[in-house]
Order: C-alpha cells, then sequence, then structure tokens
C-alpha cells in the first residue's frame, strides 16, 4: 500500500542529499532533479545510491510525480559518465564482483527509467555541457532529451580499449539504428548537438541559455495529453524491447573486458580521469580536450593504435 | 549485500577524490616536480616507510585470534615491506641528500600527525585500523605511482630508476598487494573493525594529502 501522497512528497523532498537536489512544481507535479557530484561530476557510487533512493521513493507511490526533469548543477559539464579513478582502482584491485555491482547499480537507474512510463511518469533531461560515455548513456532512456547548442556529446570508451556497456549499444540502436551506434561507439568520436540531433538521438536543440525555457514547454505540451503520450511512449517501449537481463549480459561482458585492460590502457583511461579533475577543479580545459589530445597522440602512435587517425570535426 | 571492500571504496570515495583532484596532486602528477620539493617529498615518505612495519606490528600484536588470518597478511606484508626505508635512502642519495642530512630531518607535522594517529589507532582504537592505512598507501602507490614516477624522470631527467625506486617499484608491486588486500579485507565481519578501517582510510587520505600540499 503506498504512502498518501503528501506525506510521501515530504519523505521525498526532505531527504538529506549530498550529490543532488530537487524542486518540487506542484502546479505540472513535476520534480526537478539537478546533479552535483563532488568533486567530480560523474556516476560516483554515492551519488548512484542517492539516485536510486529517489527512484525508489517514486516507484513507492505511484501517481505522485508525472514529470521528471533531470538537469546538471555543474557549468559546462552534464556528466563525465564512469567513475573512470574507481574503475582503475577495481581493475587493478581484480575485482571483478564490484565491477559487476558498480554496471548492476547503473543498469537498475536506467531500468528505472525504462519503466518510467508504466510509472505514470514522463521524463526530459536537459543537457547544456559535456556528456562522455555513461554520461551520455543516462541520457538515452528520457522519453525527451533536449540539448543546448554548445553540449558536446560521444562515446570515448574505445580510446581505452573498453566499450559503453551499460545500455549504449540497446538506447542507441533504438533511437537511431545500427549504423549510427556502431558509429558512434566503434569510433570514440565526440559529437555536436546539432550532429546528435541528425542522427535523431537528441529530440531538441536549442541555443545556449534557452534550454530550460525549452524544458518548460515541453512539460506544458505534453500534460494535457499525459494518458495518451505515456501509452504511446510503453507501446513504443513493447515495439523495441531491451530487457534488463539482456543489458546486465552486456554488463558481464564490459566487467570481462575491463579485466583485460593493459597497464597503458589504464594509463589512458586515469589521463582522461585526471582532466575531469582539472575541469571540475575550475581549468578551462577538461576531458574533451584530453579525449582530443589522446586522439591525435594515438595517431602518431605515441600511446598506442586505436585505429582511429581522423579527428572528426566538431563542426557539421 | 556489499563486499566489504566495496563498501570501503563507496564510504571514502570522497576523500579518495579529495586526494585525486587536489591541485598541487594533480600537478605533481602530470608534470612532476622541481628537485628541492622531491627532496622534501622522499624525506617525509621516509618516515612513513620506516614507521610502517612497527605500525604493522603494534597491530598484528593485538589482532584477536578470529581474525588470524589479518595477522598473517600482516606479517607476510611487513617481510616484504622489510628494508624498504633503504630505496628510499638510495633514491635521496640519488637526488643529492646525504644520509646525515636525512636522519638530521625534522618530519612535518603532517607527517608526525600520519604515524602518531596510525600507531594510537593500532594500540587504541581496533588493531584492524592498520588495513585503512595499506589501503590507503596502496591506492596511493597502485593508481597514481606509476605515473608520478615517470613525470618525476622526466622532470628531473634522472635515467632508469635511479632517484624513483621506490615510487617506481612500488606502483607495480602494490597492484599485487591490492588484490591480496581486496581479499584480506572481505573477510573482516566485524563491524567495530570494518568501522576502524573506514576512519583509518579517512584519516590516512587526509594527512596524505595535506603532507603533499605542504612539501
Amino acid at each position: 500500500m503506498s504512502a498518501e501522497p503528501s506525506q510521501a512528497l515530504v519523505t521525498l523532498m526532505t531527504r538529506p542529499y549530498r550529490y543532488i537536489a530537487l524542486e518540487w512544481n506542484d502546479e505540472l507535479k513535476a520534480l526537478r532533479l539537478r546533479t552535483r557530484v563532488k568533486p567530480i561530476q560523474c556516476y560516483s557510487l554515492a551519488a548512484m545510491g542517492e539516485l536510486q533512493r529517489v527512484f525508489t521513493d517514486l516507484s513507492e507511490s505511484p501517481g505522485l510525480v508525472k514529470h521528471y526533469v533531470m538537469t546538471s548543477d555543474v557549468p559546462g559539464v552534464f556528466n563525465f559518465g564512469g567513475d573512470l579513478s574507481l574503475f582503475v582502482l577495481l581493475i587493478r584491485a581484480r575485482d571483478v564482483e564490484s565491477l559487476r555491482m558498480y554496471g548492476r547499480r547503473c543498469v537498475d537507474l536506467i531500468w528505472w527509467m525504462e519503466n518510467a512510463s508504466t510509472l505514470g511518469i514522463h521524463t526530459t533531461v536537459l543537457v547544456q555541457g559535456d556528456t562522455l560515455g555513461g554520461g551520455l548513456e543516462s541520457v538515452m532512456p528520457f522519453h525527451k532529451v533536449v540539448f543546448e547548442r554548445s553540449a558536446q556529446a560521444g562515446f570515448p570508451e574505445v580510446l581505452f580499449n573498453l566499450f559503453p556497456g551499460m545500455g549504449a549499444w540497446n538506447f542507441t540502436i533504438r533511437k537511431a539504428g545500427f549504423s549510427v551506434a556502431n558509429e558512434m561507439i566503434l569510433s570514440g568520436k565526440l559529437y555536436t548537438a546539432e550532429q546528435l540531433y541528425q542522427r535523431q538521438l537528441v529530440d531538441l536543440v536549442v541555443d545556449d541559455g534557452e534550454g530550460e525555457a525549452a524544458v518548460e514547454s515541453v512539460m506544458r505540451s505534453v500534460h494535457p495529453r499525459l494518458r495518451g503520450t505515456l501509452a504511446a511512449l510503453e507501446a513504443r517501449r513493447r515495439a523495441a524491447p531491451i530487457t534488463y537481463e539482456g543489458l546486465m549480459e552486456i554488463v558481464g561482458q564490459w566487467v570481462d573486458s575491463a579485466m583485460t585492460l593493459t597497464d597503458r590502457d589504464l594509463r589512458l583511461m586515469e589521463r582522461l580521469a585526471r582532466a575531469q579533475a582539472r575541469k571540475a577543479g575550475g581549468a578551462a580545459e577538461g576531458a574533451v580536450d584530453e579525449i582530443k589530445r589522446i586522439e591525435l597522440d594515438s595517431a602518431w602512435g605515441e600511446e598506442r593504435g586505436t585505429g582511429i587517425t581522423v579527428w572528426g570535426g566538431l563542426g557539421g | 549485500m556489499l563486499p566489504f571492500f566495496a563498501d570501503l571504496i563507496t564510504r571514502t570515495d570522497e576523500a579518495r577524490r579529495e586526494f585525486e583532484t587536489n591541485p598541487v596532486v594533480l600537478d605533481a602528477v602530470a608534470h612532476g616536480m622541481p628537485i628541492e620539493r622531491y627532496r622534501k617529498l622522499l624525506l617525509e615518505l621516509y618516515h612513513l616507510v620506516w614507521h610502517f612495519n612497527p605500525v604493522c606490528a603494534a597491530a598484528a600484536s593485538r589482532v584477536p585470534d578470529k581474525l588470524r588470518q589479518v595477522r598473517y597478511f600482516l606479517y607476510e606484508h611487513m617481510h616484504e615491506e622489510s628494508g624498504h626505508e633503504q630505496w628510499v635512502m638510495n633514491d635521496l642519495e640519488a637526488v643529492g641528500v646525504r644520509q646525515a642530512a636525512l636522519l638530521a630531518h625534522q618530519p612535518a607535522l603532517t607527517t608526525l600527525a600520519l604515524t602518531g594517529y596510525n600507531y594510537w589507532a593500532a594500540d587504541r582504537r581496533d588493531p584492524c585500523s592498520v588495513l585503512g592505512m595499506m589501503y590507503t598507501l596502496e591506492v596511493i602507490a597502485s593508481v597514481y605511482g606509476g605515473t608520478f614516477a615517470e613525470a618525476i624522470r622526466s622532470s628531473l631527467l634522472l635515467e632508469g630508476d635511479r632517484g624513483v625506486s621506490f615510487i617506481s617499484s612500488h606502483a607495480t608491486m602494490d597492484a599485487e598487494h591490492m588484490a591480496e588486500l581486496r581479499q584480506v579485507l572481505n573477510t573482516v565481519d566485524d563491524d567495530a573493525a570494518r568501522e576502524a578501517i573506514v576512519e583509518s582510510t579517512l584519516v590516512n587520505f587526509h594527512h596524505f594529502t595535506r603532507m603533499f600540499e605542504a612539501i
């Protein structure tokens, strides 16, 4: 039996969170979740624990929330994705069990997003900065994906001999088809908001600073026909099904691949992790710039051959 | 239920990441450091290394029989670490610090605080707290040691392992140690011991970061 909505709302909104902040719009029954993970805006275990707490609260109170919106409070960064330094640590400790646990926690979050329509919740995400790897994977299951024009995204994992293992293949194939998934995941390239829109992974691109208004507009246009929209989205989900078991099978393969990474691969991963930390410390350059440098190094054979010798220009 | 190693990582995640995102640490890992600062770092490391085995021994003497696997782990680890202070002395010699200067060196307050805490925790808190010290040092060595050694080698134009033998060899060795430490941590099923390990990890990361900042 679910709790009374008012009590459930109080419980939801008053929990002490460190890495997220919640806002409530009573008119639209909209929950806004802002992420601000310290010291690096990525999916750390602690941050994922807080997200899961929110999702559990929402699952236990069906009907409480009609719209769920996710944004980032960190300027220039939506999310850097997986906790790379944690991966390095677990791989060096040969901790297969904890890596799998990390993957399962990611999949649990994605699976909740995938099933949000069954809870009567429409989901919207606003991306206003860099989003890499797991950050982009986490965006994919949202019903509406809004990017501001300067945002960039991609799956750089192939640069350190890994692949995005928490839903990237499933959701990219569903939204954009095999060829786009192949291109994006196997190249490791970064894409502009416009390029992602052309590939149908982003539903709406707006000028910088107009994202908030766009999200408001999305919610207001969906709200009067919410039940029909969610029913249609539920049918879409059934038409192109993704299963929890299928997602976890890929996590298993991701863990196996991670355990085969060489010291050189791990050092590349560490380079990216340090670049994320520099950006978190206020530097102008961050992980995106480091990816470009790794690409160039790779092309010149200074790190290792990734098979990628052309840096995909960000324009057009 | 999470294995304790994963629980430890989660609960000390922020302290670990505060170390790795510290601007001084980031800069040192990326660009190395001037020779004077590297000398200071080695001088402080010497004291940590010199006290490592006595802290482990103090802990081993108090580990209860029900955690005998921890005691044996400490024995083996002490055996492996024995004499490593000589590696630091050799590195100091290679960068121009004579033994007399090393022996006359007064450790920094943060180094004293770190070693003092580790003795106190092993003696008064819980002997398993020593595993928090080991976890911290091995994270630092295995994740950052190799890159840091390369940065130092390149910024100070050192040849081979000359001057960086301690950091360089621990980077490789501690990857093995980390796997062994994970196994032993997952056998600790006593709640008080687990809490002590978490606290010790937080304190060690905190003091180690401060020590790095101060040199």
